[in-house]
C-alpha cells in the first residue's frame, strides 16, 4: 500500500495504492520529482487507489504541468477509477482544468481503446 | 505522515473537543429551556443547528462515531421542527442522555470504545428513533448525509450564496479535509463548485502538505449565512472565507457558467480579496476577536508577573535607599507599569460564573425527576467574574449544596401545598460582588434547617454537651463537622454526611468562608464568600517590632493613633473611640506574643471582618503593596490566621493575615480581654442579631447575617 516507482522498457511507472492523502504527500512528491528528473515516459497507475485527496491531486496536476513544459509523455496507465473520478468532480476539478495533464491523455487513451 | 502533520492534527482534534464541549453545554441549556417552553421554535432550531455542527465537524476531524451517533438525534430534531414529533419529557431526557454519550465519545478513540458505552448509546438512539418515528438507516449510508433531502437546516425561500474558500497554509496539517467541507455544504442545498489551481507552485517549490487549491462555490439553499459559516466553524481561523448573497439566481448561475475555468475562478477570488476587507483571514490575526490559550500558559504568565512584582518591590526598596532622583523616577515608572501589568494579567484570569452555574440546570432537572419533586432553578448574576482557579474549585461545593437543598431542604409537593406554599419549589443560585469578594449563594424555599434536630444529633454524637447553650449560628456551624448528617434516610443524593465539611474545606482552601442562614418553614441560604483572585492582591504593609504583616487592602478601613492616654482612658479595656463609636481592638504584639516593647504612639488599623469592625494595633503602617500570595508550606497549614505569605522588597517574608481568623482566634482565646464594643453592652439581651461566642462573650452580629431574614 502506498506509492511505488518502477522502471520497465525505458518508461517509469508510479503505482498508487490505497488512500493517497496528506499522509503520503511527501512520498508522492519525492517520487514524482525523481521520475520527472529521469525524463522518460511516465505512467501513473491508479487501479488500486482507493481515494485521492486534494494534496494528491495538486501534486499530480503540478507534475503534469512540469511534464508538459519538459515535453515528457505523462499519462495514466489505465482508465481513471470511478471513485477517483467522482472525487475530482466533487472537489470541483474538471478535465479542462488539466489541459496538458495525464487526465486528458488518459481520457484520450480510453477513447482510443474503445 | 510527518511529525508536524500529526501534531497539528492532534492540536486540531483537541480544539474540536474543546469547541464541542462548549456546544454540548449550550445544547444542554437549550434542551432544559425547551423543557420549560416546549413550543419555542427558535430553541428547537438552535438545538438542530448545534447538533448539525457537531455532526459535520466531527466527521471532518475523524470523529466518525460522534458524527454517526449525532445524525439520528439531529434527524429527530428535524421532525420536531417540522411538527411531526412532539417535545415530551421523555424526548428531553433521552436527548440529554445522548449528549452525555457524545461527551463520552469525545474522550474515546475508536479503537478503545467501551462496549457498554456502545450498547448504551445504541439503546438511546433506538428510543430516540422510536419517539421520532425515524427508520434506522442502513450501515452503509453516508454518515454525514443531508437530512431531509439535503435542505434541512432552514425552511424558507431558497437563496443563492456565493462562497469563496481558500485554505490557509496549515489547514491540511490540522487534520481538516476540504472535500468533507464541500460535502457538508452539499448537505445544505444545491452546490456548484469550481476549483482554482492557479496558486499551485512548481513541484520543486510545492509544500506537499499544504493545500494550494481555492474554491468558488454557488449554493442554492433555504439557509442563512450563520448556518453556512457553521460548516467552517473549526477552520475559520485557518482559511480565507467569504459568504455573500449571490443575488438573482439566473444571473448568479450565468456568472458561474464557464465551469471549472481555473483562471476565471482565480481572477474572481483575486478581485474578491481586494474588495472585501471585512473577510476573516488566517493571515490577519488582528481580525480575530478572541484567542484560545492553554490554561497552563496563562498560569505561567501570571507566575512570571508575580515574580516581577516581587523584583519590582526590591527595586523600589533599593531606590528609596539611594538619594538619586533618576533612579527613583525609573523605579516609580516600573512600579506603575508593573501594577498595570498585574491588573491586566489578573483580568485575563477572570471568567464569568455563567458556565459553572448553567451546568446545574441539568443537575436540578435530573434530581427533580429522580426525587419526584418540582423544582425550578433561577440564576442571578451569572456574568459576575471570578479568578479561574476559584471557578474551577467552585463546582463541587455548589453541587453538594444543591443536592442537599433538593434532597433535604425542599419538601414533597403535597407537604408544600399543605403548608401554603406553591407546589413548585425554587432554588436560587446567585453571585454578586461585595468589596474584594464575590458572594455566591444557594437559596431554597424549602423547610429550612431544624435547629433542634441538629442540636440533638450533635449531642448524640458527643459533639456538644447536653446542656450546651448554642446560638443558631453555632448550631449551623455543626453542619460542617465531618460526617454530620441529620437525614433520617441515606439516599443516593445525600444524607451520608459527606459534603458539607468538604464544602467548608474547599471554600476555606480558596481563602473564602461559608455562611448559613435559615428560617424554619421558609428556606435556607448558604453563602460562599470567595476572594476575587488567588494570585496577587493589594495589601497594606504594617510593622510590629521587627516583623511585617500584610493586611488585605479590601478589609482595611482607616488608621487612627493610639496613645498611652487613650489606653488609660479606656481603663485597660481594648476599646478605641472612633468619632463616638466604640471599636474593640486586638494588639498584634500581644496576640503573637512578641517580646519587643511598643512605641509611645501606636497605630490602630481598622478592619472590616465577618465579626464586625475591629482594630489591629501595630507599630507602624508602612503603606500599600502589591502582594504576591505564596502558599505556606505543609508544616504551616494549620496556621489559620494567615492566608499565605509574601516576599518583601528587602527579601524578608511577611505573613498575609486573614482578619476574620485573627479576630475569631482572639475572641476564642480571650487573651485580649473583653473585646466587645462598649455600646453593645446595653443592647437587648435576647436580641436575635447578637450571638454568643464559644468563650461566652457577646458580640455584635454583622448586618450581613440578617440578609436572609430580610428577604
Amino acid at each position: 500500500m502506498g506509492v511505488a516507482l518502477t522502471e520497465a522498457e525505458g518508461a517509469s511507472l508510479i503505482s498508487l495504492e490505497g488512500a493517497i492523502d496528506i499522509a503520503r504527500a511527501v512520498e508522492l512528491r519525492t517520487v514524482l520529482v525523481a521520475a520527472l528528473k529521469e525524463g522518460r515516459q511516465l505512467r501513473v497507475c491508479l487501479d488500486e487507489a482507493a481515494e485521492l485527496d486534494v494534496t494528491a491531486f495538486q501534486l499530480l496536476w503540478a507534475a503534469g504541468r512540469e511534464a508538459a513544459q519538459k515535453s515528457i509523455d505523462f499519462a495514466l496507465a489505465g482508465p481513471l477509477p470511478e471513485p477517483v473520478r467522482n472525487a475530482l468532480a466533487d472537489m470541483g476539478f474538471d478535465e479542462s482544468a488539466f489541459p496538458e495533464s495525464f487526465l486528458q491523455l488518459a481520457g484520450r487513451e480510453e477513447q482510443a481503446e474503445s | 505522515m510527518s511529525q508536524s502533520v500529526v501534531s497539528h492534527a492532534e492540536q486540531f482534534k483537541k480544539s474540536f473537543r474543546e469547541e464541542a464541549r462548549e456546544i454540548l453545554a449550550e445544547l444542554e441549556s437549550a434542551l432544559l429551556a425547551l423543557n420549560d417552553d416546549r413550543g419555542n421554535a427558535e430553541v428547537v432550531g438552535g438545538i438542530f443547528r448545534g447538533l448539525h455542527t457537531i455532526k459535520g465537524s466531527g466527521a471532518m476531524f475523524g470523529f466518525e462515531r460522534i458524527a454517526a451517533f449525532t445524525h439520528d438525534l439531529e434527524t429527530a430534531f428535524d421532525t420536531v421542527r417540522s411538527g411531526r414529533t412532539e417535545v415530551t419529557p421523555e424526548l428531553i431526557d433521552l436527548s440529554l442522555a445522548a449528549l452525555d454519550q457524545i461527551k463520552t465519545l469525545l474522550h474515546e478513540d475508536a479503537s478503545d470504545a467501551d462496549p457498554a458505552d456502545t450498547a448504551a448509546g445504541a439503546s438511546i438512539l433506538e428510543r430516540v428513533r422510536r419517539l421520532a418515528g425515524i427508520e434506522k438507516e442502513p450501515e452503509a449510508a453516508p454518515k454525514t448525509a443531508p437530512v431531509d433531502g439535503g435542505a434541512a437546516l432552514h425552511r424558507g425561500p431558497v437563496r443563492n450564496w456565493r462562497i469563496r474558500f481558500a485554505p490557509g497554509p496549515d489547514l491540511m496539517r490540522c487534520g481538516a479535509n476540504p472535500s468533507l467541507l464541500l460535502r457538508e455544504l452539499r448537505g445544505l442545498g444545491s452546490l456548484s463548485v469550481k476549483a482554482s489551481l492557479d496558486a499551485v507552485p512548481s513541484l520543486g517549490e510545492l509544500d506537499p502538505e499544504r493545500c494550494y487549491v481555492a474554491w468558488e462555490m454557488l449554493l442554492a439553499a433555504d439557509t442563512d449565512r450563520d448556518t453556512i459559516r457553521d460548516v467552517f466553524i473549526f477552520v475559520e481561523d485557518a482559511c480565507q472565507l467569504s459568504i455573500e448573497p449571490a443575488g438573482d439566481p439566473a444571473l448568479a448561475a450565468a456568472e458561474t457558467a464557464p465551469l471549472c475555468q481555473a483562471d476565471v475562478a482565480a481572477r474572481a477570488l483575486q478581485e474578491k480579496r481586494v474588495a472585501s476587507p471585512g473577510r476573516r483571514s488566517y493571515d490577519k490575526p488582528d481580525n480575530a476577536s478572541s484567542l484560545r490559550v492553554p490554561a497552563a500558559k496563562l498560569d505561567q504568565f501570571v507566575d512570571l508577573v508575580g515574580e516581577l512584582v516581587t523584583v519590582q518591590a526590591r527595586l523600589s526598596e533599593l531606590a528609596a535607599r539611594r538619594d538619586d532622583s533618576e533612579v527613583v523616577a525609573v523605579s516609580e515608572e516600573v512600579e506603575r507599569l508593573t501594577a498595570a501589568l498585574r491588573e491586566s494579567s489578573m483580568n485575563i484570569r477572570m471568567m464569568p460564573v455563567r458556565g459553572t452555574f448553567e451546568k446545574f440546570r441539568r443537575l436540578v432537572h435530573d434530581l427533580a425527576r429522580d426525587l419526584n419533586k418540582n423544582v425550578e432553578l433561577t440564576i442571578e448574576g451569572a456574568d459576575t467574574e471570578l479568578d479561574k482557579t476559584v471557578i474551577e474549585q467552585l463546582g463541587d461545593p455548589l453541587m453538594h449544596l444543591i443536592r442537599n437543598s433538593m434532597d433535604h431542604g425542599i419538601e414533597p409537593a403535597d407537604l408544600r401545598l399543605a403548608s401554603g406554599k406553591p407546589p413548585a419549589a425554587t432554588i436560587h443560585l446567585s453571585a454578586r460582588h461585595s468589596g474584594a469578594s464575590v458572594l455566591v449563594a444557594v437559596e431554597d424555599d424549602g423547610r429550612g434547617i431544624d435547629s433542634e434536630a441538629v442540636r440533638r444529633r450533635a449531642v448524640e454524637r458527643g459533639l456538644i454537651a447536653t446542656d450546651a447553650r448554642l446560638t443558631e449560628r453555632e448550631i449551623y456551624a455543626l453542619l460542617f463537622q465531618p460526617g454530620f448528617s441529620t437525614a433520617q434516610q441515606v439516599t443516593d443524593v445525600s444524607g451520608r454526611g459527606v459534603g458539607m465539611d468538604v464544602v467548608r474545606q474547599r471554600v476555606e482552601s480558596l481563602r473564602g468562608a461559608v455562611e448559613v442562614a435559615s428560617r424554619p418553614g421558609q428556606g435556607t441560604s448558604v453563602t460562599l464568600r470567595l476572594p476575587l483572585t488567588m494570585a496577587i492582591i493589594d495589601g497594606l504593609l504594617v510593622a510590629v517590632g521587627d516583623a511585617c504583616f500584610v493586611l488585605p487592602m479590601a478589609s482595611t478601613l482607616e488608621c487612627i493613633e493610639l496613645t498611652r492616654e487613650d489606653i488609660a482612658r479606656a481603663n485597660g479595656k481594648h476599646i478605641a473611640n472612633l468619632r463616638g463609636e466604640l471599636v474593640p481592638y486586638i494588639r498584634l504584639r500581644e496576640h503573637f506574643r512578641m517580646p519587643s516593647s511598643p512605641p509611645e504612639i501606636e497605630q490602630i488599623m481598622l478592619v472590616e471582618t465577618s465579626e464586625g469592625r475591629f482594630g489591629f494595633v501595630v507599630d507602624q503602617v508602612l503603606g500599600n503593596c502589591q502582594t504576591v500570595i505564596k502558599s505556606l508550606g505543609r508544616f504551616y497549614r494549620q496556621v489559620q490566621i494567615a492566608s499565605g505569605a509574601t516576599i518583601l522588597g528587602n527579601g524578608a517574608v511577611a505573613l498575609i493575615l486573614d482578619p476574620d481568623r485573627v479576630v475569631q482566634e482572639a475572641v476564642r482565646t480571650g487573651r485580649q480581654g473583653d473585646l466587645r464594643p462598649l455600646g453593645a453592652h446595653s443592647e437587648r439581651p435576647e436580641n436575635n442579631n447578637a450571638f454568643q461566642s464559644p468563650s461566652g462573650q457577646r458580640q455584635r452580629r454583622p448586618e450581613r447575617r440578617r440578609e436572609f431574614a430580610n428577604q
